[in-house]
């Protein structure tokens, strides 16, 4: 028989698409107010009731990527020829760009924040996930005394909130001089995101049949020959998982970047807030910043989606 | 191809020991089958030679060479899983290549091996196709290829067609004896399955709570089992076991209300003993005739199992139970009245106390 769908199905079939995007529109308002902001004239940033039709503009992103100082009075004509497209657009916002001595463009500090929370995020993240597959690799393998209670121990690190200790580690970061380095960062997030690691690759690992590193092991290779060989392409599924959440973690960490760092190896997340109180606040400017922001998460989740979704063993063990 | 020595070896898990005192030698080119229960030790016996489990004392030797200190990678020894094991990640073809790339072979010799013998095994049209693709029959030609292809010491198999249906299984299992009546490789196979134990087996291991119970080629295990364990787990429908007394040159069940005559020479090794005693026929020893005949009691028949080629019936005399193996249609029905006989070359006496054979048939 063939599937016969009544009205009144129907029906409720569409009433649960609409709900689906009325809910959908809901959460994603945050995100459409803060990429609109960033293209909004300044003037139309902070109307009430906020403008939803307008010219999109590129200037936000152009003063974010640039230092610049009010004009005190408007350029000359000559000046305004002279400058590029791009520096027209801030001299039409009353401002002017920032030249060194040598006529150098002068950058604000979003690039180099930027790349901060590139360096820190993904090194921390291979880091934790590396450590944290060798870690799981040896729980799940093989029998360790107090397996039990060293996993306890290990999530346990996760068991107070961080800022508790922000103070006792600022000092003791302050005292060995990892206070403001990538370093120092590096090291806080892998820790904080190790036992995370730990816990879900033991999960995944334990997923993954012994037989198949024992058939490596009789067909005359090396524990660790068998465990690069086999295993890790048997857990890329739950390697991507944990790196997409690690990194996500590191990438949005704002407490203790705020406190550990303030300009060589200060991050996004504690800078682009910072900008609202130098001079009137541009909120098209930081909503500029937040947007490329919010791009690498995206990015990273976008290219490992496939491993996100795949199931975890395509069945050539029979059970 | 080599010979494997086991000698004196034990095996503890924690305070459980799952081998005891353990010894065999398994001769260059033999097929050996252990068989027994789950738990009765024959899978870590067979890990304990490809060395995936040590052994708390005794040792293994291949080829004369102690290995039993060797890590698994050094005792060149292949193994085939139940669960057949192949890297999904990976080809056929690379699954097939993957042991030789261990020894650094070079790619045509690798590829001209894994021709070779995925032509022995008919998979050569599956090459490049992924495991999860194949049935499971394919599965476990993919995997004994993988485990042939680098030409092993010894070949050994744990369960291999445990999880294929009946069919594939007998189909599978003419196979591997056709491999290796071809290849004369050393191997030794884990099964539960009695049947397979004895088609493949040029001598059987049956192994029981980690103590070899017998030793011997399949028809020696089935005509002469050594007690009472091995009598009732190879064979099927299961050899009858009764509570018996002997009184004078009869043998009278217990529980049965008439007795049969056995010959002197059949009882003068049990005659003396003072032991409780058991006697085990198997259903083909257990003789029937529709007519009264000399030497044969009357019984009735309870239950009918027809199985095509032959019947197997349940006979009740008194409280006793015997059953029989008949031509197909020889009974019509239950409640009958037949007439019974025991035949004396092929009944056994055992100790009911030490489970020990007194007296082998014949």
């Amino acid at each position: 028989m063939a599937a016969v769908r009544t009205n009144g199905e129907r029906t409720i079939n569409r009433l649960a698409i609409v709900s689906v995007l009325i809910i959908t529109m809901i959460f994603l308002a945050p995100i459409y107010w803060i990429a609109s902001t960033a293209f909004k004239p300044r003037n139309l940033a902070t109307t009430i009731p906020p403008t939803i039709v307008f010219t999109p503009e590129i200037s936000p992103f152009v003063k974010l990527f640039t230092k610049r100082s009010q004009l005190r009075a408007p350029p000359s004509q000559e000046e305004y020829a002279a400058a590029p497209w791009w520096e027209r657009l801030v001299f039409d916002g009353g401002e002017k760009v920032v030249r060194s001595g040598r006529g150098e463009v002068q950058l604000s500090g979003y690039p180099s924040r930027f790349m901060n929370s590139l360096i820190v995020a993904i090194t921390s993240t291979v880091l934790a996930v590396g450590m944290g597959t060798f870690t799981a690799y040896g729980f799940s393998r093989f029998r360790v005394k107090g397996e039990q209670d060293l996993l306890f121990f290990i999530l346990s690190t996760r068991m107070l909130p961080p800022v508790v200790v922000a103070i006792p580690m600022f000092l003791m970061y302050r005292a060995v001089g990892l206070n403001d380095t990538h370093l120092g960062l590096i090291i806080l997030y892998t820790a904080f995101n190790l036992s995370f690691s730990v816990w879900l690759m033991k999960g995944f690992i334990d997923e993954i049949p012994k037989e198949y590193e024992e058939a490596a092991l009789v067909d005359g290779y090396t524990r660790m020959q068998a465990f690069f060989k086999i295993v890790l392409p048997e857990a890329a599924t739950g390697i991507a998982a944990t790196a997409v959440f690690c990194f996500i973690t590191a990438w949005n960490e704002y407490a203790f970047a705020l406190i550990m760092t303030n300009r060589r190896a200060q991050t996004a997340p504690p800078f682009i807030p910072s900008q609202v109180g130098s001079g009137l606040p541009d909120w098209t400017v930081i909503a500029s910043g937040t947007l490329l922001f919010l791009l690498p998460v995206a990015i990273f989740t976008f290219l490992l989606r496939n491993h996100l979704l795949r199931g975890m063993s395509f069945g050539a063990i029979r059970k | 191809m080599a010979q494997i020595d086991i000698q004196n070896v034990q095996k503890f898990f924690g305070h459980l020991q799952v081998l005891k005192n353990l010894n065999l030698t398994i001769a260059d080119g033999e097929f050996v089958v252990m068989l027994g229960q789950s738990g009765g030790g024959k899978t870590t016996a067979l890990r304990a030679i490809a060395g995936l489990e040590s052994v708390t004392s005794g040792k293994i030797l291949i080829n004369g060479t102690e290995v039993q200190h060797r890590k698994a990678s050094d005792r060149d020894i292949a193994f085939v899983f139940q669960s057949f094991s192949l890297y999904p990640h990976m080809t056929v073809r690379e699954n097939i290549a993957f042991p030789l790339r261990a020894v650094r072979m070079n790619a045509t010799d690798r590829d001209k091996a894994v021709k070779e013998v995925a032509e022995i095994l008919q998979i050569a049209e599956h090459l490049d196709r992924k495991p999860s693709a194949l049935s499971g029959g394919d599965m476990q030609r993919v995997a004994i290829a993988r485990a042939l292809v680098r030409r092993p010491q010894a070949l050994l198999m744990d369960e291999p067609l445990g999880v294929l249906d009946a069919k594939l299984r007998e189909q599978m299992r003419a196979e591997i004896k056709r491999l290796h009546i071809a290849r004369g490789s050393t191997s030794v196979y884990v099964t539960h399955d009695q049947i397979e134990a004895m088609s493949l087996a040029d001598r059987i291991v049956i192994l029981h709570d980690g103590v070899l119970q017998q030793v011997g080629a399949p028809d020696e295990v089935y005509l002469h089992p050594t007690n009472l364990f091995v009598a009732k787990f190879v064979g099927s429908p299961v050899m009858n076991v009764n509570g018996v007394r002997i009184e004078g040159q009869r043998v009278r069940l217990n529980g049965a209300d008439a007795s049969f005559s056995f010959p002197d020479e059949a009882l003068a090794s049990v005659r003396s003993t003072q032991a409780d005693l058991a006697l085990g026929a198997r259903p083909e020893a257990v003789l029937l005739e529709h007519q009264q005949t000399e030497g044969f009691v009357e019984v009735v028949t309870t239950n009918i199992e027809p199985l095509g080629s032959h019947d197997i019936v349940d006979v009740r005399l008194g409280d006793a139970v015997l059953r029989a193996r008949t031509p197909s249609g020889f009974v019509s029905g239950e409640g009958q009245r037949v007439w019974a006989r025991l035949d004396p070359a092929q009944a056994h006496f055992f100790d009911t106390a030490s489970g020990l054979n007194l007296r082998g048939a014949n």
